[in-house]
Parts: structure tokens; sequence; C-alpha cells
């Protein structure tokens, strides 16, 4: 018998693995399809109409293969990963691919918008002519919901005329009456709501005769003129007033003697951030400095929660000790603090003048206290003391799990070798518990990695070095020592820049993990031959 | 084949049902801004298309906050950001100025810096609100990337202090904010250790020797590095980060990082350390510094209001004075905060006549000063200040200097804290800190 064809009961026959086709399961599938559908589709329109296309193409594509998946016969295996995998391809894949993108642009402060958003902004400015009279207005409304203007020159009491949308103006005398034509005068209190409506029409005709609600005072009129015009032929602003013309140099409008008009805009600018990355001497000077520290960082992060994490298992994996329950539990706090509580603690613990642990040290050596936050080295070993207080308890759950997995017998047939303790550590625990443990570790050390948090809740990766073209400290990993150069003290936000440097970290811990998992493979042969 | 069928049945039923859910209503807008307000969203920031000339009145007693508009309602209504300090007091103020002019005042209650960082993404969209509430030091980077409008004082104008009207302008010469109050840090000092404050950082060095003599941890105290709080004694030894033209704005090309006031200063520094009165190894922070004088250890610190109801709370008695001086008196940063426009908003012409009509009176400043005690910006709601520990920073902030809000500033903070902190812990000499600190921030400078 195949195993292509089952005999189900209810008599339908259907491989297994392939969709099943009862009508409950047809109807539970379309209605929640429906429903992911329909939300897909006003997400979809939203974002296109804001203007994020790409990630509305992305979600776009997903939800159609999620339907392929639920409905065909052929990808129905794949059913309980279809959630994992979208969710991946939206989340972490799709920020990846625009992270890249943004690398190639220089999008940051200063070229924050589009160059539509851009080119419609500055030309929305406009200027008084040196000769133009600002008259004082009065508004009328219809009905019908149209406006008219009562404009008087307040220098000339007798220049009184009323100007309506398209129209050329009417001259009048006297007063502003309260009914004119079928438009009523609007009153004080109902002013302020009309203002946003009355500052968006342009009452008149151009060229000559266009008259348009100051922006900035109430109650003044004039002849404004469009201030800048663009060009598309030159790819230029052109100044109406001056004459002056600012090209467009890299998403920002320019001109020739220096003046700059903003908002700029966002550009492709090819390669330029990361030419300006592997350039930039303030970048490759302390560089490598930064980068060792950053490994050792990491692997000894790793290291010492991992050698402490698995002593504590060892130990604790004895049935018979008493209240090994609660114990435990008491060891798996340091776990549940969150970092950002945790170390500023411990900072204060440390503190060479009023920290507990320092006023301790100093009363057994008499006085002296280690620099924890002045010293080059005493911070490293301060951070990694905090570090291995925070990540014990992970190493230690992980352990303690991977310790039941290992079997008793090999234990039983070393014994019987007469081997002692210590050899049965190294020759049968420790290569299998590298084996499964070996990819956390992995993942242990990329995360460290950019442990940004850490660095910088403990000193903002200080002390600082000394006779640097940058700041920079010597606590800094990689990621804080960019961040700082992408994004300043505060204020200035390259993001482009930024994309970059993240790109250039991506590839180096890349490179990094795929040695790493060559190694645990490794592990993996051996853990079979034990 | 059934199988085939199946699926384009199944297919069509679903397109069928989402087709019917998407097609009957409008899609409402979008919430692009990441607000949790207590108000709603800026709907209608968008010009009002359907306008009708009737009832705005109605919004009487209505407060700004509460209620969901009803659907027929096309009323305007004009958003402004403001941090958990103020936006009770604008809310109060909306409601009045909704009952005054049929405008709703929508409220959004941010933290300080999530405006800042909010607004940089909201505005360009089109989605921002059209006023925020800020500090005057942001209008370097808002104004690089266009975000700003600059806004018209107006006929009240002559009311506002002339420095914090300063503080608003940027280098093309407009005003892009609308000051409401102004801070400075100054002198805190025991009472009962220091009985009469110091003139000079020379006789605060000897007073400090003395304290320390009778027993008390700290003379003066200071945090580490802060480049902000080191301002004042850089200043009264004759130094500056930016040299200030004519007009009183900031010139980027004249950096004074190491010029002889700042090394001067730097010398004074690195003194109190090498003569035993400050601890080079022990990494005071702000939060010390201030314990450290609530606890009776510190007789002499400088900082801001901010402190002051700690150390009342510790019932230390204490007294505010103006920075000693140097060879001239000691000149800390003034901070402004202010109204300032978006630049994307639609309804521009409304939300300056809202700042020059309803923001720029004695009742409303008077208003801000009841309920949020801080130098206010408008002349005569600051002359009447009784509190003696305001007027005594207030008098202290006579000689303040705006902290410069050119986007060259951004790059001053790193080199030079750095560069403090180098000569505090003794890894440099004052020269040599202060040339480091010029070469590191005027490279970031020209970096940009």
């Amino acid at each position: 018998m195949s195993a292509a064809t089952q005999k189900v009961p209810g008599g339908a026959q259907a491989p297994p693995g392939a969709a099943p086709t009862g009508i409950l399961s047809w109807i539970l599938r379309i209605l929640a399809l429906a429903l992911i559908d329909g939300i897909t589709i006003w997400l979809v329109y939203q974002m296109v109409f804001d203007g994020y296309v790409p990630l509305a193409a992305t979600l776009a594509l997903v939800t159609i293969w999620v339907n392929i998946v639920f409905l065909s016969g052929r990808f129905y295996p794949l059913r309980y990963v279809a959630p994992g995998l979208a969710l991946m391809v939206i989340m972490v894949l799709y920020p990846i691919l625009f992270t890249f993108y943004v690398s190639f642009t220089n999008y940051g402060t200063g070229h924050l918008v589009t160059k539509e958003v851009a080119i419609e902004v500055i030309e929305s400015q406009t200027y008084l002519p040196a000769d133009a009279t600002v008259y004082r207005w009065t508004a009328y409304k219809n009905p019908a919901g149209q406006y008219k203007l009562w404009l008087v020159n307040p220098d000339d009491p007798t220049e009184v005329f009323t100007v309506v949308p398209g129209e050329e103006p009417v001259a009048h005398t006297g007063e502003p009456p309260a009914e004119l034509d079928g438009f009523t005068q609007i009153p004080t209190n109902q002013l302020f709501g009309e203002l946003g409506a009355l500052s968006s029409l342009t009452f008149g005709v151009k060229p000559d005769s266009a008259f348009q609600v100051s922006q900035t005072s109430l109650g003044q009129a004039a002849r404004f003129e469009q201030q800048y015009v663009y060009d598309p032929a030159q790819d230029a602003m052109i100044d109406q007033q001056t004459g002056e013309v600012y090209y467009n140099v890299n998403g920002t409008f320019t001109s020739e003697s220096g003046k700059t008009l903003t908002p700029g805009f966002a550009v492709m600018t090819g390669f330029q951030n990361y030419v300006r990355l592997f350039t930039d001497p303030t970048l490759s000077s302390t560089f490598l400095q930064v980068f060792i520290w950053t490994v050792v960082f990491a692997l000894m992060s790793v290291f010492l929660t991992f050698v402490l994490g698995m002593f504590l298992a060892i130990v604790f994996d004895v049935p018979e000790m008493p209240l090994r329950a609660p114990l435990r539990s008491l060891l798996l706090i340091p776990y549940t603090i969150p970092a950002f509580v945790a170390v500023p603690v411990w900072v204060g613990l440390l503190n060479p003048q009023f920290g507990i642990i320092s006023q301790m040290i100093a009363t057994f050596t008499g006085g002296w206290v280690p620099a924890w936050f002045t010293d080059p080295i005493w911070a490293k070993v301060g951070i990694l003391l905090i570090q291995t207080w925070l990540g014990f308890p992970y190493m230690f759950v992980v352990v303690t799990g991977a310790l039941q997995t290992l079997p008793n017998d090999i234990y039983e047939a070393a014994d019987l070798d007469g081997a002692n303790a210590w050899a049965k550590f190294r020759k049968i625990t420790l290569p299998l518990l590298l084996v499964t443990v070996g990819p956390l570790l992995v993942a242990s050390f990329a995360f460290n990695f950019n442990n940004f948090v850490v660095i910088s809740l403990y000193n903002q990766g200080g002390p600082p070095m000394p006779n640097t073209p940058t700041p920079v400290g010597y606590t800094d990993i990689l990621a804080t020592y960019t961040y700082n150069i992408a994004f300043g003290a505060q204020g200035r936000q390259d993001f482009g820049y930024a994309s970059a440097i993240t790109m250039m970290i991506f590839l180096i811990l890349f490179i990094i993990t795929q040695f790493q998992f060559r190694y645990t493979n490794m592990l993996e042969e051996r853990g079979r031959n034990v | 084949m059934r199988n085939k069928l199946l699926i384009l049945l199944s297919l069509l039923v679903i397109g069928t049902m989402v087709l019917a859910a998407c097609g009957g209503g409008q899609p409402t807008a979008a919430p692009a801004a990441p607000a949790e307000p207590a108000a709603e969203e800026a709907a209608p920031t968008e010009a009002p298309a359907a306008e009708e000339a009737a009832p705005t009145e109605a919004p009487a007693a209505e407060e700004a906050a509460a209620t969901e508009a009803p659907a027929a309602d096309t009323g305007v209504a004009l958003t402004i950001w403001a941090d958990e300090v103020r936006a009770p007091i604008l809310e109060d103020l909306g409601a009045k100025f909704a009952e005054q002019t049929g405008v709703k005042l929508v409220v959004v209650q941010k933290a300080i810096g999530d405006i800042r960082a909010d607004f940089i993404t909201a505005a360009p969209t089109g989605s921002g609100p059209d006023i925020i509430l800020g500090a005057h030091d942001w209008i370097g980077e808002l104004n690089a990337s266009g975000l700003l409008a600059p806004v018209e004082l107006g006929p009240n104008a002559a009311g506002f202090a002339p420095n914090a009207v300063q503080a608003f302008t940027f280098t093309d010469g407009k005003i892009y904010g609308m000051p409401q109050a102004t801070e400075n840090i100054a002198l805190i000092y025991n009472t009962d250790l220091v009985p009469t404050p110091p003139t000079t950082f020379d006789e605060v060095k000897t007073m400090s020797q003395a304290i320390k003599d009778a027993g008390t941890k700290y003379g003066f105290l200071r945090q580490v590095g802060d480049p902000y709080h080191y301002y004042p004694i850089q200043t009264a030894f004759g130094g500056y980060i930016f040299g200030q033209n004519a007009d009183g704005s900031y010139n980027a090309e004249d950096l004074g990082l190491n010029n002889e006031g700042s090394v001067a200063a730097l010398t004074w520094l690195d003194s109190m350390y090498a003569d035993g009165l400050l601890d080079r190894n022990a990494n005071i922070t702000g939060d010390l510094m201030t314990s450290a004088f609530q606890n009776g250890d510190a007789a002499m610190i400088i900082s801001g209001p901010w402190a002051i109801n700690g150390i009342k709370a510790a019932g230390v008695p204490y007294a505010v004075t103006n920075i000693p001086a140097g060879t001239q008196p000691g000149a800390p940063f003034m901070g402004v905060q202010g109204f300032m426009l978006n630049a994307f908003s639609k309804n521009q012409l409304l939300a300056q006549t809202f700042l020059q009509t309803f923001v720029a009176t004695d009742e409303t400043m008077q208003a801000f000063f009841d309920q949020d005690p801080r130098i206010s910006a408008w002349m005569p709601v600051a002359d009447k200040i009784e509190d003696p520990d305001l007027k005594a920073f207030a008098e202290a902030g006579k000689v303040a200097q705006p902290m410069p809000n050119i986007p060259a500033m951004n790059s001053v903070w790193g080199g030079q804290g750095d560069a403090i902190t180098l000569v505090e812990t003794g890894k440099l000499t004052p020269q040599e800190g202060a040339d480091q600190a010029q070469s590191q921030v005027s490279t970031a400078i020209t970096g940009q």
C-alpha cells in the first residue's frame, strides 16, 4: 500500500500532509484568510497613500504567500512555519534590506523629506515686494462657503475695495457693511475658525491684482509674491526677488555664494557613506583599539557567564541537595532584573567614594580602592563583573536543562574505566554540553558584541582616551563608538552614515559567527563519537 | 481538478468578504504620529474642506481633552505638544480659547525628549502638531531640516525679555520661537557652613580649604565632566565656546576652547583637585553632587532650580547667589523654553494669531507661572516674582548667556566633556586638555 493513499475515516482519501478537505476546515480557513487579507489590504492602502511603497509591497507579497500556503495542497505542510516565516520576512529581512538601502542615501538631519515635499515647501514661501502696500482686511462669507475680503489701505483711507477669488477688485467707499451682496461679515468669535481657509486662497486675479492674507500677522493682506520657483531644466530654485539661483547640490539647494535653502531632501549618494567610513581619519585611528576591546568584551562575557553558570548547574545537579528548588529560584534573580535598572545600581555600589563595595574593599586594603571609572583596566574589570552577574543565570538554566539530556550509561562506563571527576567532566560532560549549548554561546557572543546598554550606562564608554582626533573612551565598543560618530552627542542624526556603519558591523559579526558555527559543527562531530 | 476548483472558489469567497469589509466604510486617517494623547489625534489639520459658517460656539463647555468630536463636526483644531508639566496648563487655557474663538486646542502630552525626536519624524510627513513647546537650543537642528516657521511676536512683542528673544533668534536674524520661561544655574550654598557667600573663585578655594579642615567632606563640589555646568567657571576666567558677533548671535568659526581664559579656568579646576579639595577618582555624578549637598557633605554646588525641592526636603539651610567671578562674573548658560511653529502645518496663520493674541498676554503668562513656577520670559510677570530662590536665580541669570542654538553646538558636548574629565582625573594638563577639546570639537564641526 503506498503511503500516498491512506484511508481516512469519513471516506475522503487524502495523501498525508496535504490540505484537509473537510467542510469545516475550509470554512475556518476562508474566514481566517479573509480577516488577514482584509487587514492587509487596508494596511497596504494606507501605506501607499503615505508613500511607504516598498513596505506595502513586502506585506502584500507575504500575505499572498500565506494564502497560497493555506489553500494549496502542495505547500500545506508549511502551515506551522508560515506565520514565523512571514513575520521574519517583515520584521527582520525587510529592516535589514531597508537599512542597506538607506546606507546609500544621505538621509538624516537636513535631508529628512522627499524632493517633492521640499520643493512644495520652498515654493510656498512668499515675500512682500518693496513698494507693495499692506492692506487691512475684513472677511465676508456667503452661505455657499465663498469668501470675500474688504481691503482698506491704512495710509490712504479712500483706497477701499473688495476682492473675491478669481475676479478683479471692485472699488467701494466708506466702512465695511454687515451685509454685502449676499456675503455676511464674519463675526470675530468665528473668525479664528476661518483663518485656515482664508490663508489658502488667492483673492483677485494674477498677476497684478492677486492678494493673499498674511500668514504671520492677523488682519493684514498684500500682494505677496512667490519667492522661489523651481526650474526643472536646471534642477534649481530661482529666487524671484533677487534672481539668485540655488542649484541642487546633493539634496540641498545651494547658491553659488554658499547660501542654502531649507528643507533639504534625501538623495541617493552611492558609495559615499562607505568611502567616508574607510577614509575618515577619526574612525581609522582608534578603530582597531575599539574593535579589539569589543571582541574581548564579547568573548569574556560569554566565557565568564558560561563558566559560572555551568559550575553552578553541575553543583546543583545533585537531587539530594536540600532547598534545591528555592536556591535555584534565587539564583535566577539577576536575570529577571532589566539591565537598565541593574547597571546604575551597580554603578552606585561601585562608586569609589560612596559605594558599599568600594568601602568594603577599602577596609581590607587600608584605603586603596580600585578606580572603577577613571582607570581603563579597572573600568573594564567592573563592566565584566556586572556582565557576569547579569548573564550567569541564563547559562545556569540552559546548562541545567542540557545536563538532563546526558545519558547515564556513559558515566557508568567511565567509572568502570577508572576515570576521576575531572576526567569525566573534561571528556564527557563538556563536549556533550557544548554540542547543545554551542549555538547559544554563539548567539550570546553576537548579542554582547553589540551590548550598547551596559557600556553606555556604566560610564558612557569612558574613561576618555587622551589625544585622539574624536572623543572615544576606553570601554567604548563598536556600537557606542559609531553611535557617537553618526549621531553626535545629540541633535545631529546622520541615518545614512549610521546605516553604512551598521552594515559594516553586521559584516564583521557575520564573518566571526561563521567561524564559530563551523567550530560547533566540529564539536557535534566529536560529540557523536563520545 | 476538484482541488483547484475549491481553491478558486474559496479565493472568490475571501475576495468578496474582503471587499465587503473594506469598501463599506471610509478608511480612517492613518495614525502616523506616535502619540498616546489624552486628547484626540490631529485629524483636522488638513484644510477643512467642508467648512460651515455655523456652530463653532458649540464647544463652549467642552474639555479640549475628553470627548470625541461628533461625526458632523468639521470645526478647526490647533494641535500642540507639551510636556507633562505644561500640558495641564494648556488644557485649561484651551478651554477658554475654545469658548472665545470656537477653535479647539488639542493638547498632546509627551515627555520633553520625545517631543523633539517625534517632531523630527512626524513633521515632514505632514502629520505633526502645529505648535510645540520646547527648548531654544533645538532650533539649530530643527532649522537644519527646515521644520520650523519663523514666529512673529506680534503687537505685544515688547513684553518679552530681550535675552530670551535673542535665544530664539537664529543666524538668519529671524525669530523661531515665542519665549515662555527661562532658567539658569547659580551657586547654591549651605548657610550654616558658609556664612558669607564667596564672590570670587579664589575665595571659593580658600573657603573650601577652611571647610574641609573644619571636618566637612567637601567645600565646593562639582560633577565630573558636564560642559553645561562647567560653562560658568569657564566664562568667569574669560573663556568662551563660540565668539559672539555684534548683534549677539554666535559665530561657529570662532571657537574659544583653548584660549587663555579657557585654559585659566581649567587650571583653576585642576588646582582644586591637586590641592586635595576634590577627589580625582571619585566619579561624582550630578545626582551624587546633589545628594552630598543634601547630606551636608558638600557646602557649595552649582546647580539649577530643579535641585531646590530636594534640598528643601532634606532640611539643609541653603541660599542661592550669583556665580562667583574670576576675572569677570561667571555667566551660566540660559535655557529658554518657548512655543515653536511647525513649518509643515496647514494652520500657520491660526497658530501665529493664537500665540500673538492669546499667549503673549499677562493673563496667560501669569497662569503659566502660577502652576509651574519658573522665571517667566514675560517681563511684567517676571517682575512680580516674590519667591526668594527664584529671584536669586533671576539675579544670577542677568548675566546669563543663551545656550548657542547653532547646529555646531551639538558637536561641542562630546569633546569638551571628555577634555574636562581628562583634566579632572589628572590624565592631561589643563593646556593639553584645552588643546584636545579645541581640535576634537573643530574636527567634529567641520565633519558635519
